[in-house]
């Protein structure tokens, strides 16, 4: 194992000590504790212990239900990091049913178009895509789109991944005209980046996105020159990927 | 280092965690806060680590997780004389209990705090460089040590399927019972021993109620039933912890006592049976040890000595005892034992230089034999009188465990009682 991880592990699992230390006898510190247990435990998910990591989710999620009932935000939080980690270990069933219980808190308490909630949704569109549910994936889609549009507008880099991951919902739908459209809206917004702002990877995927869509359509010219712009970009940034994707951020998909 | 990890669930768990910590200490020459007692020789015989931590220069803390839903035992050791002892880490209590229902501790409050409970024993085994095994303490009659006792069971199985879980579980006596429900509680722990501890040792109030008063020559109470049980468990370990002749862990017990697989329960004894606080060595000899050892009225389980065979045997013997002496009796005694026909009839030995604090010597004997169907079959009998009525099940369907689990519980031990009397 990475000798930097072991380390940071080990930190955090001390921290969690001292911090169960504090909150056995002073209850109000239970939230300190809840803080410590979500370090370790996103450690040990990028560590791949993924049964440890549910164990320490899961008791984040029990004891800020009984400490801090009324915070949304963490408990939202905390459903959409243990809905995160079911995604990643393949349990998709679960998944979704976190990522909901995370959309129905954060709706209750009035949280509804703001970024997070649009994240879970988009999130779980993906969770119901691959179990095959496509209209719930699409509506959800739909949702973080409008959402994202009103917070940040067309232009932006979220807009554009959730019109990437429609278009990779089309197309798995076979669907591919609209596909195409989804795909391009995409490349226009991505491509309008300056350098700063553009994450070449994103943008090389919408190309090789693009380029299965046309293949499908039987643009074998334009496909063919989609590939070559993404193997360009690809090489260009030599396998690096600047933006290593962060628990329970934004996820996009790909035309596999 | 062959570390062990002491789980203690509920409140007879903790009760026995009390005495058992408390006779650890003294073997170790440590005082109750765990620094070395003043001119106690540490280092130079004992394997310390097997059952603490060493924390810094003079402190060692127990390798052990205290678990219960309600806080009275576990409030009891923080507020004696053990209050520096254990790890506040490493202490779970949430209220409120399991109300004496095995689907309370196993499903409702338990579901609540297993995480919590898995990640203070994760913890636990990260502070190991080798471990051997878990040993769990608990009753199986009531809610929490046995609802909540199956679900910990369960997911150290999942968690680390190749170490070994001995445990030491409390069942309902054929006689006195604390409440109606024992039997449906009894039974469904069995299940989940049997699916994932790696051997149990069967203990019952009653049985060692009578050991108790019959040693004692007074009526006897808890601690002195705990007494006897926490002997037991330090001797099972004493070849890990001391140095000997003839050395015995855990994973040779399992290996020597279990011929069928599932079929690891077990009963034991110990002599010369004393009660705590009888201060001063006794010296007994050895054939008078040994003969006590294997005296059928000294076990902790009420076996059907007359309509069973012994399927294996171990005994461990502690303190100031000579291998000769040990050979000669054993064979002696080795013959009076009536095996089954398809085993040999040997009895795993180990020899161990330091006998428990107050003894000059002493004697364990862990047994399988296949009278424990008994123990099995008066559970089923209780059991079934209630359940073929419908009597308090609704309490557990409302705690979301139907009567098929139930049904199917009582007829995984039915069928163990069965492959104990067939192996006979």
């Amino acid at each position: 194992m990475d000798a930097t991880l072991e380390r940071q592990i080990a930190t955090a699992s001390r921290s969690v000590e001292e911090a169960r230390r504090l909150a056995y006898h002073d209850p109000s510190r239970i939230g300190g504790l809840v803080e410590q247990i979500s370090v370790l435990a996103d450690l040990r998910q990028k560590e791949g212990d993924f049964r440890k990591a549910e164990s320490l989710y899961r008791e984040a999620l029990f004891r800020a239900q009984e400490s801090r009932k009324n915070d949304a935000d963490l408990l939202t939080g905390i459903y959409s990091l243990l809905a995160h980690l079911y995604d990643r270990w393949g349990r998709m069933d679960q998944a979704a049913e976190f990522y909901e219980k995370a959309l129905h808190i954060s709706e209750d308490s009035g949280l509804g178009e703001t970024e997070k909630v649009a994240t879970i949704k988009n999130n779980l569109a993906m969770i119901f895509k691959q179990l095959r549910e496509h209209d719930k994936a699409e509506r959800y889609y739909l949702e973080a789109l409008e959402t994202f549009q009103k917070l940040d507008g067309e232009q932006s880099a979220r807009v554009a991944s959730v019109y990437n991951n429609l278009g990779v919902l089309y197309y798995a739908k076979l669907d591919v005209d609209r596909a195409q459209d989804m795909h391009e809206r995409a490349l226009t917004i991505r491509q309008s980046f300056n350098e700063g702002q553009m994450d070449p990877a994103d943008l090389s995927q919408t190309f090789i996105n693009l380029a299965a869509v046309y293949k499908a359509s039987g643009d074998f010219q334009k496909a063919e020159a989609s590939i070559d712009r993404a193997k360009r970009l690809r090489a260009s940034v030599n396998g690096f990927h600047p933006n290593p994707r962060r628990s329970a951020s934004l996820l996009v998909d790909k035309n596999v | 280092m062959r570390e062990i990890l002491s789980i203690h669930v509920g409140q007879c768990g903790n009760q026995i965690a009390d005495r058992f910590w408390r006779l650890v200490l003294r073997e170790h020459g440590l005082t109750e806060s765990g620094t070395p007692k003043a001119g106690a020789n540490i280092a130079a015989n004992a394997n310390m680590e097997v059952f603490f931590h060493k924390v810094r220069e003079g402190k060692y803390i127990p390798r052990a997780v205290l678990v219960d839903l309600e806080p009275g035992v576990i409030a009891r050791i923080e507020g004696g004389d053990m209050a520096q002892l254990f790890d506040e880490s490493s202490i779970v209590r949430k209220i409120p209990g399991a109300a004496n229902n095995w689907a309370r501790g196993y499903n409702v409050e338990g579901e609540r705090i297993i995480d919590q409970i898995m990640n203070v024993i994760d913890a636990a085994v990260e502070k190991t460089k080798s471990l051997q095994g878990f040993l769990l303490t608990h009753s199986i009659g009531g809610g929490s040590g046995s609802g909540l006792g199956s679900l910990i069971l369960e997911r150290l199985r999942q968690a680390y399927p190749k170490k070994k879980i001995f445990t030491f579980s409390v069942a309902p006596s054929p006689v006195i019972s604390d409440s109606a429900v024992e039997p449906y509680n009894a039974i469904l722990t069995l299940q989940r021993i049997l699916d994932n501890a790696d051997a149990a040792v069967l203990l019952d109030n009653e049985a060692l109620f009578r050991i108790a008063k019959a040693k004692l020559n007074r009526s006897p109470n808890y601690m002195d039933l705990n007494h006897i049980i926490a002997l037991i468990m330090s001797s099972v370990t004493a070849s890990l912890r001391f140095p000997g002749k003839l050395n015995t862990d855990l994973g040779e017990f399992v290996t020597n006592l279990v011929p069928f697989p599932g079929n690891h329960f077990l009963t034991a004894s110990f002599a010369p049976m004393r009660g705590p606080g009888q201060e001063g060595q006794v010296r007994i000899n050895f054939p008078d040890v040994a003969r006590e050892t294997f005296s059928q009225d000294n076990f902790t389980a009420a076996i059907d000595w007359q309509n069973g065979v012994y399927l294996s045997a171990c005994a461990l013997f502690r303190g100031d005892v000579k291998a000769k002496e040990v050979e000669e009796n054993m064979a002696a005694i080795r013959k009076t034992l009536n095996f089954a026909s398809y085993v040999p009839t040997g009895v795993k030995l180990g020899v161990a230089d330091t006998a428990p604090e107050g003894f000059a010597s002493s004697g364990l004997a862990l047994v399988n034999h296949t009278g424990i169907a008994a123990v099995f079959e008066r559970l089923i009998v209780n059991f079934d009188i209630m359940f073929d009525n419908h009597a308090y099940t609704h309490w557990y369907e409302n705690a979301g465990v139907s009567r098929d689990m139930m049904a199917t519980a009582r007829n995984t031990i039915a069928n163990l009682a069965k492959s104990y009397r067939d192996a006979s």
